[in-house]
Parts: structure tokens; sequence; C-alpha cells
């Protein structure tokens, strides 16, 4: 079975039904994708499958041939350049044990691809599906609205007309 | 005892086998000192004591003794150091300690709990640091012929203050390494801190949020295995027989047999031994809480006389409640609750001869060495433990039953073993805080103030149950010794010679002036293991003791604000708390359709005050805010503070909303977080934190705020609907009242 996780491809030999989770943990060596319930209930192990947010440690990994799976580790930039989501989550100090908020941040990334200025309730409908027993809610709350803000900004500046340098000759 | 006092015993103990020898040095022997030099020639570093080595690179290593789980220890300590040593925040790196005997701070235990990380490390981290410093100082003026005096520290550098020349940490390792270690190191005064009080940012925040951070289940060792562990359906439910013909055929299984605590599938891959995991057939035994049925015991134990073992008795409760002007009585309720971190029980093992390396995700490291050593057949000496990153604890890491498991198996595998948990597994396998019980009377006086209240608290003994665990904390004690000491204390305990204090934490000690105060105990007990969870007694406690003062309020028909003023000693910390919170949340408006409540506690010496505002939308208890005032003492980082007290609140809710563990017949019903529900984002309140400015030494934050809002909520249903909840959870206990 050929994966496609963070832009690589690899090579897996595993049942088709073997969740996910465990091939992203022990076949691609990428540990920041958690286990933490094994039933879809808790969203530590949330990757995206094709940009939609996923619980890995219910997904066949038979059924994610053939897309683009990305995980935490395939969230920034390939100059190591952090996404606005996890710049957001360093600037309001979210994490506190941090084993949930690998899911947590993908959840919040696949929200923001999709609406760019959520509204509080938005941001509840999608992340009420992630658990944290820290109790980081009200930061990760914040978190996402600051990174909204800043991929706004960041989309407004490129979309912003450039004078070519050279137009006045 | 003076706070000179206390940081010199402190010190000592923060540095340990080292510290003793320094002891063991003003009588006369120089073997610290040897070492120190001896190091720094190897090395070229400067490594003073066990916890700060200045590097010849001019960085600093902290060592952490503490287990860090959000709580932010490797932050404050990485803060206290480089406070003390005078160099930029971001030259510090950390690791956490190993199980050495250095590092057994805490009663000689190395361990985290009781929300003393801040507590125990503020002055012994900041001496260790500033003895450096002092080392380093006398170095440079050793180096330019000048005088100690005239030098002073900033940002990395010694600087001879009349000629302005300067020499970087890094190029005086050596030298200072060669000079006598201080005995008293002169400590900054707070106002002359630049960081404590005023750092923001936590040293590990990149690592938690881009996957990085390596917690136990990270871990990987050469050569490793993968455990399922399949646990019996009654708590300590043994196999009888297994029959794993086919699971043994399918690929990557290594092994699957038996152990003390459960059945293990090992295989090269976890995936493979939890796909082998349904084709194992296991017949249990009837594990050791067979019957074991939470319904019926507390039904047994609301039938109990109100008469217990005093712990408390002040005036005459009873006769002054009998001529009290207004009565009530109460039975307060709360169930068994598990701690449910999100990262589930793991363990990494390998056992070598007689030698045992543990990897863990552990809140008690030395509790780890002595109870998988015991399990063994070896010495404490024998095993060397790793504590890892760990996602929540909460408490439950502070048991070694899982690293037990783990050294169980790696000794039959004879390769390193990494044993995972189901979430099953660790939400059914015991060490919960107990189902606890408190019968109240209380009455009061024409004038509205409390006549006497009498309070029998009855529950299991977390006491008894840690028994074990003392005789680990004695050094020296040969383990023949230890099980008579283990198993004397518990007779002691069971036949209530010596009293468990956290059956009635929080309400015997409370700071209430009750004129007529009675407080009883009544052990009970099952044979399923209770453990500390975040706040231990307190946090059923709390609930105990400001819902009765709210029914006293009510029952007075005086303001619950001014009833808990009039009841407070009138200068204390409590008063100040109280009216902090009640400013900042405006005690006196009122929403429509909102109830406000209100409820203090304190507990690690930390005093907190809540307000929680709370509705009720189709029968769904909503807490929309809480407003909280702290009094912590000294704080090193505001932002932690904040997190920790919302953190608190936010646990505290999932359990004095929802979360309860039964029993049906020895089997736990609640198996994940479906039937365990932790409060999510969308019900998560907005919380607005003051903090009181305070110059004391630093008291605990992890746990205290956590106390108040079982009562706060509850206060504030009463308020909203005049039905008064005393049983937790308390959206069950509206929905019987609804029925």
């Amino acid at each position: 079975m050929k994966l496609q996780i963070n832009e690589k491809f690899l090579e897996i030999d595993a049942p088709e039904d073997t969740p996910l989770l465990w091939i992203l943990r022990e076949e691609a060596g990428l540990t920041g994708t958690k286990f933490g319930c094994g039933r879809a209930l808790c969203g530590a192990c949330t990757v995206h499958v094709n940009g939609d947010p996923k619980r890995s440690c219910v997904l066949a990994v038979g059924d994610c041939v053939g897309k683009k799976i990305t995980t935490i580790e395939g969230l920034p930039a390939p100059d190591g350049t952090l996404h606005p989501v996890q710049e957001a989550w360093i600037a309001e100090n979210v994490p506190q044990c941090g084993y949930c908020q690998s899911g947590q941040i993908m959840s919040a990334t696949a929200l923001l691809a999709k609406r760019r200025a959520p509204t509080d309730a938005e941001i509840d409908a999608v992340m009420s599906a992630n658990i944290c027993r820290c109790g980081t809610y009200p930061r990760i709350r914040a978190a996402i609205h600051r990174a909204a803000q800043t991929m706004r900004d960041q989309e407004q500046a490129h979309e912003t007309p450039q004078v070519p340098a050279d137009s006045a000759k | 005892v003076n706070e000179t006092e206390i940081s010199r015993r402190g010190f000592l103990n923060a540095l340990g086998v080292a510290g003793l020898l320094s002891l063991g040095c003003e009588i006369g022997c120089g073997g610290v000192r040897a070492s120190v030099i001896r190091r720094a020639d190897q090395t070229g570093d400067l490594s003073p004591n066990a916890f700060v080595t200045v590097k010849k690179d001019g960085r600093v290593q902290v060592a952490i003794d503490k287990a860090e789980f959000g709580q932010g220890v490797a932050t404050m300590y990485s803060t206290l150091v480089a406070e003390e040593l005078d160099v930029p925040f971001d030259r510090i790196d950390f690791h956490f300690a190993d199980s050495l005997p250095e590092y057994r701070t805490s009663l000689n235990i190395q361990l985290t709990g009781g929300s003393s990380s801040t507590r125990e490390g503020y002055l012994p981290l900041r001496l260790a640091a500033a003895s450096a410093r002092e080392m380093l100082v006398v170095a440079a003026a050793g180096e330019w012929g000048a005088l100690p005096s005239d030098c002073k520290t900033d940002a990395g550098f010694v600087i001879h203050e009349p000629t302005k020349r300067k020499l970087g940490y890094g190029s005086l390792t050596i030298k200072a390494a060669h000079q006598p270690i201080p005995e008293k190191p002169k400590l900054k005064a707070p106002s002359q801190f630049k960081l404590i009080g005023k750092q923001g940012k936590r040293v590990d925040l990149r690592q938690k949020v881009d996957g990085s951070a390596r917690f136990g289940i990270d871990v990987v060792i050469p050569n490793m295995v993968r455990a399922y562990v399949i646990h019996g359906p009654v708590f300590g439910a043994q196999a009888k027989s297994v029959r794993a013909d086919v699971a043994k055929k399918m690929r990557g299984i290594i092994d699957v047999f038996a152990f003390p605590g459960g059945v293990a599938i090992v295989a090269e891959k976890y995936w493979q031994a939890r796909a082998a995991a349904p084709f194992v057939d296991i017949a249990w035994d009837d594990g050791e809480v067979e019957g074991l049925d939470t319904e019926t015991m507390r039904k047994a134990v609301r039938a109990y006389s109100d008469d217990g073992d005093s712990v408390r008795n002040d005036g005459n409760a009873d006769k002054a409640i009998t001529h009290s002007t207004a009565k009530i009585t109460a039975i307060y309720e709360g169930p068994f609750l598990a701690h449910a971190p999100m990262e589930p029980q793991n363990c990494t093992a390998l056992v070598t001869g007689n030698k045992v390396e543990i990897w863990a995700p552990c809140q008690a490291p030395s509790l780890v060495q002595s109870y998988v050593a015991h399990a063994l057949g070896i010495s404490d000496d024998d095993v060397l433990v790793h504590t890892t990153l760990m996602g929540g604890a909460f408490g439950r890491r502070i048991l070694a039953d899982f690293a037990v498991q783990a050294a169980h198996i790696a000794k039959r595998i004879q390769r390193p073993v990494q044993m995972i948990w189901t979430r099953e597994s660790d939400m059914t396998q015991g060490f919960y805080r107990p189902q606890l019980t408190a019968k109240m009377r209380g009455g009061v006086t024409a004038d509205g103030r409390v006549a006497g209240v009498a309070i029998h608290s009855i529950g299991q003994s977390i006491l008894l149950d840690s028994a074990s665990a003392v005789p680990a904390a004695i050094p020296g004690v040969p383990r023949g010794i230890q099980s008579v000491i283990t198993s004397s204390l518990k007779a002691l305990i069971a036949s209530d010679t010596i009293t468990d204090m956290f059956t009635t934490e929080g309400i015997s000690d409370t700071v209430y002036a009750i004129e007529n105060f009675d407080v009883s105990v009544t052990p009970i007990n099952t044979n399923l293991p209770v453990a500390s969870w975040r706040s231990v007694g307190h946090s059923f406690n709390g609930f105990v003791m400001e819902s009765t003062i709210d029914e006293l309020a009510h029952a007075a028909k005086i303001d619950p604000l001014e009833f808990r003023r009039r009841t407070l000693p009138s200068s204390s910390r409590a008063h100040r708390v109280l009216d902090a919170v009640a400013a900042l949340a405006k005690w006196g408006a009122r929403t429509p359709g909102i109830g406000r409540g209100i409820a203090r506690h304190e507990s690690f010496e930390t005093e907190v005050a809540e307000i929680a505002d709370v509705e009720i939308v189709n029968g769904r208890i909503k807490v929309r805010r809480v407003f909280v005032a702290v009094d912590c003492g000294t704080v090193v980082n505001p932002d932690i503070v904040r997190a920790q007290v919302e953190g608190a609140i936010i646990f505290g809710l999932s359990a004095a909303l929802d979360q309860e563990i039964t029993l049906t017949n020895g089997v736990v019903m609640q198996k994940n977080f479906d039937a365990y529900p932790p409060l999510r984002m969308h019900e998560s309140p907005e919380i607005t934190v003051q903090i009181i400015a305070s110059e004391k030494p630093p008291t605990g934050i992890g746990e205290p705020a956590l106390p108040p809002i079982g009562p706060a909520v509850a206060n504030a249903i009463f308020e909203l609907t005049g039905i008064r909840l005393r049983r937790l959870p308390l959206q069950r206990a509206w929905n019987e009242a609804h029925a």
C-alpha cells in the first residue's frame, strides 16, 4: 500500500483495516499524532485527509490510499516556519501538558481553511470534538481568533496590487 | 520557623546527597568540592550542585526534579535559575532528572504532587543558582586581582564595576569550580527581580505545537517491542487460563501470556498486538472487588448514624444546634472519580539480569523504583527511572501499578517493551477519588450567625491506600522491615489510631470561626484502591463546607457573601480574597434567568474565591462565567497561575456537572469519554482571574481553584431555582430532582 503523508510517499505493508493512527506513529515515525481514546471521542489523533479533519484512530489505512494525509509534522512550511495557527497557539500560551494540542491544532487549521472569520458558535461546533483535560479551551478559542486575523491579514497583503518597480519607465 | 531556617533546610534537602555531604563538610570533609573540581576538569562545566550546571559555552543546564504535566514546572525552575544566576532566559536548557537519590526532595520521595512544584522549588532552585553565581564572581575577581564586592553580574557576564571589565560565564567555569561552594549564597531581594513575577512565556511551547514533544507513549528504544494489555472485567482479576493459539500465529506476535495484573500480547508493533486481541480467549477469576456496587454502598452509608470518630470538637455543637432558631440537616454525596488524563497509562521497560531501566510518564519516579524493585525481588538501586513528559497526571501517575505491569512483561520478553493501555483500561483499573459522604447538621442564631455545625465524613481512606508508599520514603530501611512498617501503619489507620486527614481536610481545618463545631469521620473500606485526585480530600470537602455555609446563610436569610464575611475572622486573607471576587464580579448585580453562586476554599496554603453565573437551558446546567480571586503568595509566572486556575476550574466543572465512576457487581460502568464526559469547549465558561498581590512565599496553584467551583455552581442553582443539589455530579442530581 502506498500512502501520501506530508507530501512524501511511504510504502507500507499492513492489513487494510489497521487504524491510520498506528501506521503514522509506528511505520511513518510521526508521533505527534496522539492516541487518546481509540473510539473517535477525544480528537487527540486528528489529522487531515484531503484537507478534512479525520480521527485517525478509527480510520482504516486502506481507505487513505490515493489521498493526501497531513499530520502536525506536515503543518509548518518546508523551511520550518510555523503555520499561523501554531504561531497563535504560542502567542496565547495555549499548551499545558500539550498532549491533545496536535489534534486541537489540526481541527483548528481545517476549520480556518474553510472559514476565514469563524464565530464563537462555529468554533464551538468544530472544536467540541477535541477534549483537553488541562482545560485550555479559553485560550484555544482566543488563539483561533488570533490566527484567523493573521491569515486574513496575510491574504490581504497578498491581494493588494503591487506596483511594479519599473512601471515608471 | 523563619524564612532563613526554611531556606537553609530546603537548600540542603534540594541538594540531596550533595547537600548532605556539604553538611558533612561543615565538620571537616571536602568530598563535594573535590567532585565539583573533578567534574569541571573533565567537562569544563561548573556543577556546584545537582540542579544547575553552567556550561563552558555559557549556556545553563537546569535539572528539573519534578514531573512536567502542564503545571509549568520546567518554566518555573528555568525562571528561578535565570533570575538568580543573571543569565538571559533563552540561555537556559532543561532536562528531567532521573531517579537519583539527590532528587528525593519531597519527604525523601521524588514526587510531584500536592501543588508543590513552586512551593518546594522556590528557594532551593534560587539558592542553587545563586551559589553558582557567587563562585563565578569570585573566579572573575581572582582573574582581575579585584574584590568580589566590586563585581556585579548581568546577562551572563561578571562585570568589574570600577573598570567596566567583563568576563562571560563560559570562560569562568573551571576557575569557578575551584572556589569554595558558598554556604549561604545571597539571594536577590524581590525589588531586584527581573523575571520572577514578570516572565510570561513557557519554555516548551514550540515542541508542544509542532508535534515534536516526546511523551511517555512516544519513547522509542532500539530493539523495542510493544505490549497491548487486556485487563479483567473486575478490578484485580487474574487470568485463570489463556487460549491464544490463533493469536500467537498472527503476524508480528512474539508472545501472549498472563502476568500479575492482566494478559499481555507482545508484538513487534502495537497495531499487530492490537489486531490479535480479539483472538485471545481468557477465563478470569473473580477479582478483588466482586460484588462491589456503588449504589448499594451509597444507600448503606446514608443509613449510618451521625456519630463517627472525633476529629475536632469545639464548644458544644449538639446543644447549639438544638437551641438554634433555624436548623438544616443535609447529606452531601460525591462519587468515585477517574483521573482520565489524555495520555493513557503506558510505560517502557527493559529488564537485564537484575537491573531494570524504566521510561515512564510518572509523578513519583522513586516510588516506581520501590514498587518495581519489590515486584521483581530486586533492590531499589537496581531500578533506574527516566521521567518523560506526560499527557496529564492529576494524581493518577503517583501510582506505580502501570510501571510494575510493564516490568513484569519486560522481564519475560528480555527486550525493551513499551506497554500501552487502552483508554478502557485507563478508566476501569481503579485508583479513584473515593466515593464520599458527609452528613451535616447545622443551625443559625436569631441574629443571623452560625450557632453550630456538626459534620460526619464517611469514606474510604486515601491514607490507608497510600500507606505502602510511606516506608519507601524512609532512607535505608531494609525491604523486610518496610513491609512490617506498611502493615503496622495500615493496622494503625484501620484501628483509627492514626486518623486519615484526607477524609476531612478542608472541613476540620477550615478558617471559618465556628464556635460550636463538631467534625467526625468513619472510614469505610473496599478493595477498590483509591488515590489522590486533583485537590485530594478538598475535591469533595470544598463542596461540603461551602454548601453548608450557603445553606446556613439562606436559613438565616442573610446574603451569602455577607454571611461568609461575618463567619470568617475579620482580618483574614480569606476575607480579603472574598471581597476581591465580589468586587470583580459586581456581586450585587443580577441578570434575569442567571443564578449567581459564591464559594471560597483554602487548600495547599492558597486561598481561592469564585463566583459562578449559571443558567439552566432545557434542563441542562450551563455555567456561563466564573470570576476568581486567588492569593497564592509570590507569583513566579502570572500567566501560568492564570492557566492553572482556568484548568482547575474546567477539570473541576467536568466532575461537578457530569462525571462519576459507578460499579455494578464489581464492574466499572464507565469505560471511555462517552460515559465519563469531560467538559468540552462549547460548555467551557468564560473565566476571569484576579491574582492578589503578595510578598509571602509561593503557595500551591495546580489544585486550589478546583474545590470552590462545584459549590459555587450548586449555590447558583439554588439562587436560580430554590433547589438545593447536594449530590455530585450536579446534572444527575438535577435530572433526578425533575424525574
